[in-house]
């Protein structure tokens, strides 16, 4: 009512001079994009004229006709007018990115970006948000420095983050705070729509330490979008998109052809005649019109030069994403809204992501005093089907066609046919398409804010998530195939996890004259339970959806899992922020975390942390003009944990009845029931502890148009937690082997970021940034000999042990292909049945110079690890036309392309091969690539070696956008405030050397299995077109 | 609310691990019961340390496939790592090996599990369950030493140490032999179970170790007393070993107790899920070779002992079956084809064998054109049938570890070493005229013989090498196809000659056969230690001679 008043009261103030002056009086509103902005300063240039708005972002001033507006706001551009006769002049402000008067949320409070003293990236999600984006966390690839990120092109399935290297061999992902939902389940970004994101921030190092026992790999900050109190109308915003992607880089197999040629000549080469079913017994292979062999139902064609595979799997993907958000507030309360729909077809034949999601953001004002409000994101998705039929379209054997005459799928129909025994990837992905994971997720947070006194205010907030998963897998029977099934299998999972998290906390801020101080206290509770099973059963009589129901089976059903677990915390903690005059910083935090996961004394833990920051360029003696326009240092030290196990009771021996492992009929008919250990526990287990050192310089140049910042760092992890196999070994019981704490490991690095805008009198604007990243990973300490990572095919690849980066590769080395006999007499001894039987294989390094080449010359032979990772942002607009174009890259890390043992090598004869094969070693090609062709593998050649290690590196054109905003005339005329346009190319180019389909390699396998690529789904490239609407 | 959750705060920070029993909560005897049937449970390799089923199988179908006894069957370049260890490219990476390893310490650790539990309840007597578990870890032992020669022991200090990390500095027979002693000396002389094993069963197989170490005297006593017990006996039809109606029967010693219960079929012969064509579909392995065929010649209705291999039992190599096949027409033992499934002989109740139609490798492998048959289940006993969840097979019927006509064999061949041929005659005999007396399979309509049988016992035995060379024949025809030969040939020490001259034979018939193989050397008498069991015990473990 007040207001009501004040404002008719100005309306009549501004009737009246417009009534009785014929001096030039200029008036309008000024606001920024969530609506009108209060105490904005309007001057009139080069002149002390001026006022500022009111409380709904009016204002009016009279001055003369030639004159020139400014309008000025902290944390906005400031923007000049020429007035030019008008007499109405509303200004948008825009806010300035760059700006260090920036509010950075940084966990339970807030600090002002030119204050921060700690290692804290932000996201500028409005660029972000540019790239079609399944998972919020793809916007931090190339565009936080520290943050190395891997995508996986499965839609749905999210990518691999690691902050500042690894730090733990264990779980590398770091916290997630969404409005204060905390968890570290990096799927929890599939339900969250980025649109709804307002800032996404990144604590990298002791800054961190408020999150305690969860902290050590980082955390993630997730702000959502809010209304804004006194928002003068409601801001109505469309974003849609669409478009296709495509698979961006298919290698070359063999055509029906060459994969004869390759058969007789591997056959030759092993001492046989060739009598093979499809290519015959001749000279040369013939590719027949037909398959031939035994179990063929009817003529089943060969397509001309066979089937191409990998083409065939691939689709055109639609990607389809439509979001609107609505935001409006009043004087007591506020709210945002939106809803937002995904399609992501996926490049392969029927996967793909989908996604429903909503989001509820409002707050109220009770009293004065009281605010309450909440967050709640609701969201649907299903991701289908689970499989990747990579591997599989690289292996089947080009003779055979996707359909026999009669429309069927063919296949392989008999191992002795000759046609290899993969099945017909199109049949599987097509029969597969019923086949989902659905997931219904629920989160957010209410809370209650009370301003107990000047400066000093209470919150408590109950935070929770809610997850339901639930999975239907159905295998088909498949007459066609090698090894086909003889009955039918429907699979049924749900999995539901929840969580809750009670925060309370106390504030307290005060400024007395250039003392600045900010206090938080508070007290934390968080539980998180998960409950699931899974049921399968066979003999269905009919293959449709509308039948797969468990209790139409036939067979016994099985419980194929079940489980129950959950795990808590506890935690008290506290930071207090001071400042002086803006120019020194002080910041102490401290928690002390209690965990359900550990016994006695280590159940709990204290986390400290501590920085300073001094702004050198603040203090009187720093020269007003200096090009360096703004010069701050700082440092922070800080302990932080990490508890996240893949156990909830890692400290017991757990055994367990099993039907699988345990049951046994032993009075022969019946079966009794049986428990063996299964879990090894370790009750001396303690969370790991990371010690993590930051300095860093925060540069302005050219009164802050360029900003520079660089940060050295130095993260030691103690007491990393790792599955010890040395303790349980292969001659120990068939147990999961203990948690323990295994060792220490040290990241060291540095993160440089620059950036760059400027717009020029002529309208153009344009801006640069680059950020580059580096880190070493070394392990310091490892009370074993060594950890080995997944094993595969002829053993592990990767092996973790003390002066080594974490996961390197171990295996021979090949230094080269015998090319005479003589050469293989005068080599170590590899085993070879006689020296003929050498020529043109591998010849391996005799690493301990003993003249045998066994498993004792194994060694290093690549790291995972890149020398740097690094992003680059160019933009720039002009008259209504913006550019945008991000380039991503890694480089100087190994990949062990395991692939190739498939597409490379005969380790299944029949399937198909890559085009590399033609170059394979013979007498007359002696300088080939690869060893002489074989009917098997021989001579170790599979066995982790160094043939199989490459450069990953690569250089990526992420996003390519081109833009369009209509001129307000057209847009008002509409009835929007704002109408774009725009063109958006995802994934554009690559430059890499690599042979596998993809460089980004996320094998989503443990921390001691990195950069192995087996059956990697690749990313695409993904073309769009877009509009952005505001009313 | 905050002195709320203060105050709540101990309980609130324990959580329990739902469905999970403690080591408290076994320690009763309800508890040393399901650790002990959890020992049983890995006989047939099935364990939680990852790896194939049939890398782990408990009836040692492979170790046959390495032997003359059979091909790997399919494809060459199916179970390509199956193709090397039968053509004697081995390496310390194979699967096969490694599974098998980690199947045996899964087993011989469940059984000091059960020891440990034992060790600390108070005031019961376990000693009868106890020497169930030693009895079990011996036989796990037992199968990593025949294996791989040099091995560690995991004792029960060790298990209770978490010391698994133990040298492997030769044989480990003076532990089995205790083990197998305890069992002897606490098992009961019967049991109500038919899978457990009594201090009869105990005593059989303290009588194969001693067999192993050449202890002949030894070796002979025990197994006597075992032949003397009354306890055992050979059933009239030797068929009936391989059929469920022949589980746990008077003739069975002990055995892996399979059960096809239904659905995925948990308890089915999961190991030789791919020993399975014809009929089935999947997935065409473990084929008699034509050396084991050609040993059941007979004449005068006994064996060819030296010349077995001069002339060929006609095979449908090279043959489809639309085209026509002449069968042999020579005298054979009858065993031959309740051993192998042969072109145009009744097949387990499924009809004639079509020959290459049914036979899953093509010509150009070296698997040659027969099919199991032991291993296989009776058309009509559909009790026995189980299958996995892509539609393999999981058999029901039970493998025998050891069954009667084996303890009459080493009784036989022990008696041969001490000299005492009469003896050998005897038990030798007994063989031969079960399988003379047995029902012989049946041509289609049921009205003759399917093939000219003809089988007598042995007159005499000349003198100890013939004496010799007619027991180790004889185990070759009863025993063949279940898992021993290998293990026999090594312990003769005859393996490289025998091995090689089979290597040669088979490519006369089996022209795909030709030079696949490498020679069999000394080195091939032990397997590789698996290059991972080595790397995790941080180089304790020392790799075998050659590799």
């Amino acid at each position: 009512m007040k207001n009501y008043l004040f404002r008719s009261l100005l309306m009549l103030v501004f009737l009246m001079l417009y009534g009785f002056a014929h001096a030039q009086s200029i008036s309008g509103t000024v606001s920024d994009a969530n609506g009108s902005l209060p105490g904005a300063a309007v001057l009139e240039k080069g002149t002390s004229n001026g006022t500022t708005t009111d409380f709904d972002g009016n204002y009016s001033l009279e001055m003369g006709s030639e004159a020139t507006l400014v309008v000025s706001f902290v944390g906005y551009v400031t923007q000049e007018i020429a007035v030019a006769g008008q007499s109405v002049i509303n200004v948008v402000l825009v806010e300035d990115s760059s700006q260090l008067e920036e509010v950075v949320v940084v966990g339970y409070t807030t600090q002002t970006r030119g204050d921060i003293t700690g290692s804290v990236a932000s996201v500028d999600m409005e660029e972000a948000t540019k790239t079609p984006m399944v998972n919020a966390a793809e916007a931090l690839q190339g565009r936080v420095t520290g943050v190395t990120v891997v995508n996986s092109g499965s839609p749905g399935s999210a990518p691999k983050i690691n902050i500042r290297g690894f730090g733990t061999s264990n779980n590398t992902n770091p916290l997630y705070i969404i409005d204060g939902v905390q968890t570290d389940d990096p799927d929890v970004l599939n339900s969250l729509n980025p649109a709804d994101i307002d800032q996404m921030n990144v604590l990298k190092d002791g800054a961190a330490a408020i999150y305690g026992a969860r902290a050590s790999n980082g955390v993630v900050i997730i702000t959502t979008k809010s209304g804004g109190y006194n928002m003068s109308k409601a801001t109505l915003s469309v974003d849609m998109y669409t478009g296709v992607s495509r698979v961006s880089n298919l290698p070359d197999l063999l055509n029906a052809q060459q994969h004869g040629d390759m058969i007789f000549e591997s056959l030759i080469n092993s001492g046989e005649v060739p009598n093979h079913v499809q290519y015959g017994s001749g000279s040369t292979a013939v590719v027949p019109s037909t398959l031939q062999g035994t179990g063929i139902p009817a003529p089943v064609n060969v397509s001309p030069g066979g089937t191409d595979w990998l083409d065939e799997i691939t689709q055109v993907g639609q990607t389809q994403n439509a979001s609107v958000s609505l935001q409006n507030g009043t004087t007591t309360g506020k709210y945002f809204m939106s809803a937002g729909y995904l399609n992501r077809e996926g490049i392969q034949l029927n996967t793909g992501f989908k996604r429903g999601s909503t989001r509820l953001n409002s707050e109220f004002k009770i009293s004065d005093k009281v605010r309450i409000g909440e967050h709640i994101n609701v969201s649907f998705s299903r991701q289908g089907p689970g499989t990747n039929q990579i591997n599989g379209a690289l292996r089947m054997n080009p003779l055979v066609p996707i359909y026999d005459t009669a429309g069927n799928f063919a296949g392989a129909y008999a191992n002795s046919n000759e046609l290899g025994n993969t099945a017909n990837p199109v049949a599987v992905l097509e029969r597969a398409k019923n086949d989902y994971n659905k997931n219904f997720r629920l989160f957010g947070d209410v809370y209650l804010e009370a301003d107990l006194m000047e400066g000093l205010t209470a919150k408590t907030s109950i935070s929770g998530s809610l997850n339901s998963f639930n999975s239907r897998g159905f295998t088909s029977l498949d007459p066609e195939a090698a090894e086909s099934i003889s009955t039918n299998t429907l699979r049924q999972g749900i999995d539901n996890t929840n969580s809750w998290t009670w925060t309370n906390t106390l504030n307290y801020s005060k400024t007395i004259n250039d003392h600045n101080l900010n206090v938080l206290v508070g007290v934390e509770a968080l539980k998180e339970s998960s409950k699931g099973d899974g049921v399968s059963r066979t003999g269905y009589l009919f293959e449709t959806p509308d039948f797969y129901l468990l209790n139409n089976g036939s067979g016994t059903p099985n419980i194929d899992f079940a489980y129950d677990s959950s795990s808590s915390l506890y935690s008290l903690f506290g930071t207090a922020n001071y400042s002086y005059a803006s120019k020194y910083f002080v910041t102490a935090t401290v928690r002390r975390d209690k965990s359900s996961r550990f016994k006695g004394d280590n159940k709990s833990d204290i986390f400290p942390s501590f920085s300073l920051g001094w702004a050198l360029s603040k203090e009187d003696f720093y020269p007003v003009n200096a090009m360096v326009s703004r010069l701050k240092f700082k440092a922070s030290y800080g302990e932080l944990g990490n508890q996240t196990l893949p156990a909830d009771n890692p400290t017991i021996n757990i055994s367990g009845l099993s039907e699988v492992y345990a049951n046994y009929a032993l009075n022969g008919s019946s079966l009794s029931t049986g428990a063996f250990l299964s879990d090894v526990g370790n009750p001396n287990l303690k969370w790991e502890t990371s010690k993590s050192t930051n300095i860093g310089v925060d540069l302005g140049l050219f009164n802050d148009a360029m900003s520079i910042s660089l940060e050295w760092f130095s993260i030691t992890t103690d007491d990393l937690v790792v599955r010890d196999n040395s303790l349980i070994p292969t001659t120990g019981p068939d147990a999961s082997p203990p948690l323990v704490n295994s060792g220490s490991v040290k990241n060291t690095g540095v993160d440089f970021s620059l950036g760059y805008s400027k717009r020029a009198d002529s309208g153009l604007s344009y801006n640069i940034s680059a950020n580059i990243s580096a880190y070493k990973n070394e392990v310091t300490e490892w009370i074993n000999a060594f950890a080995v990572g997944d094993d595969f095919r002829n053993g592990a690849i990767t092996r973790t042990e003390e002066g080594q980066p974490i996961s390197y590769f171990y295996g021979r080395i090949v230094d080269g292909i015998f090319a005479t006999e003589a050469e293989v007499a005068a080599a170590p001894d590899q085993n070879f049945v006689s020296a003929a039987d050498g020529v043109g294989r591998f010849r391996y390094s005799d690493i301990n110079n003993d003249g045998v080449i066994n498993d004792d010359d194994r060694t290093f032979i690549g790291s995972p690890h890149p020398d740097f990772t690094y992003g680059i942002n160019l933009g720039a607009d002009y008259k209504g036309f913006d550019i945008s174009a991000f380039f991503q890259g890694s480089q100087g890390n190994d990949v062990y392309n395991y692939e190739k043992i498939f597409t490379d090598f005969p380790t299944f004869f029949n399937v198909n091969r890559s085009t590399r094969v033609i170059d394979s070693w013979s007498p007359t090609n002696t300088g080939a690539s690869l060893p002489a062709l074989r009917n098997g593998i021989t001579n170790s050649e599979t066995a982790p070696n160094s043939f199989f290690v490459e450069d990953g590196s690569y250089f990526r054109l992420k996003n390519l956008q081109l833009g369009f905003s209509f001129p307000e005339t057209i847009s008002d005329k509409l009835g929007m405030e704002s109408l774009r346009f725009y063109l958006q190319g995802t994934n554009l180019f690559t430059l890499t050397g690599y042979d596998g389909l993809d460089p980004e390699v996320n094998s989503n396998r443990g921390n001691l299995t990195l950069g192995v690529d087996f059956n990697t789904y690749p990313v695409s490239k993904i073309l769009s077109l877009g509009v952005n609407i505001k009313f | 609310m905050l002195v709320v959750v203060l105050a709540c705060n101990e309980e609130f920070t324990e959580s329990k691990a739902i469905g999970a029993l403690s080591d408290e909560a076994l320690q009763n005897e309800l508890g040393v019961d399901l650790l002990l049937t959890s020992a049983y449970s890995v006989l047939d390799g099935e364990n939680n340390k990852g790896g194939a089923d049939w890398h782990k199988a408990g009836d040692n179908w492979w170790l046959d496939v390495i032997s003359d006894d059979a091909h790997k069957g399919s494809t060459d370049g199916d179970q390509a790592d199956l193709y090397l260890l039968e053509t004697f490219d081995w390496t310390s990476a194979n699967p096969y090996l490694f599974g098998k390893w980690k199947a045996i310490f899964a087993g011989i650790n469940r059984c000091n599990s059960v020891m440990n539990v034992i060790g600390k309840i108070e005031g019961t007597d376990f000693s009868a369950k106890e020497a169930e578990a030693r009895f079990l870890r011996a036989h796990y032992n037992f199968e990593l030493q025949k294996m791989f020669v040099n091995v560690p022991f995991i004792s029960l200090e060790n298990f209770q140490a978490t010391e698994f990390n133990q040298p492997n500095p030769g044989a480990i027979w003076a532990q089995i032999e205790a083990d197998f002693q305890f069992a002897i000396d606490n098992l009961p002389d019967t049991q109500s179970d038919a899978g457990r094993p009594t201090s009869w069963t105990a005593k059989a197989f303290l009588g194969k170790i001693k067999l192993y170490q050449s202890n002949w005297s030894e070796a002979l006593t025990l197994l006597t007393e075992v032949i003397n017990s009354g306890t055992y006996a050979l059933l009239p039809e030797f068929a009936d070993n391989f059929k469920i109606s022949g589980d746990n029967s008077i003739e069975s010693i002990f055995s892996i107790q399979f059960t096809a219960d239904d659905g995925q079929s948990y308890n089915g012969n999961r190991g030789g899920t791919l020993n399975w064509q014809g009929p089935f579909g999947c997935c065409g392995f473990y084929q008699p070779s034509q050396d084991l065929v050609n040993a059941y010649q007979t004449t005068g209705g006994l064996p060819l002992l030296d010349t077995f291999n001069q002339t060929d039992v006609a095979s449908d190599y090279g043959i489809n079956s639309d085209e026509a096949f002449t069968p042999h027409t020579g005298s054979l033992d009858p065993r031959l084809d309740y051993t192998v499934g042969r072109r145009g002989i009744e097949y387990n109740g499924y009809g004639l064998h079509p020959g290459k139609e049914w036979v899953r490798s093509a010509f150009v492998d070296i698997s040659g054109p027969y099919s199991a048959k032991k291993s296989i289940y009776q058309e009509s006993e559909t009790g026995n049938m189980g299958t996995g969840d892509w539609g393999q097979q999981r058999s029901g019927i039970n493998y025998h570890i050891m069954r009667y006509a084996d303890v009459l064999l080493m009784a036989a061949e022990a008696a041969v070493e001490t000299g005492d041929n009469a003896t050998a005659l005897t038990y030798v005999n007994m063989i031969r005229n079960r399988a003379k007396d047995m029902t012989y399979v049946k041509n289609e309509a049921g009205t003759a013989d399917a093939a000219n049988y003809s089988i007598e016992p042995y007159a005499s035995f000349a003198d100890q090498t013939m004496a010799r060379k007619a027991v180790r024949f004889e185990r070759r025809l009863e025993l063949g196809m279940e898992g021993h030969r290998l293990f026999d040939l090594r312990r003769w020490g005859n393996a490289a000659a025998i091995m090689n001259a089979y290597s040669t034979n088979e490519a006369r018939t089996i022209t795909s056969f030709n030079g696949d193989s490498r020679p069999y050397e000394e080195k091939h008498n032990l397997f590789p230690i698996p290059v991972s069991a080595i790397d995790l015990s941080g180089n304790i473990l020392t790799q075998n001679p050659g590799f």
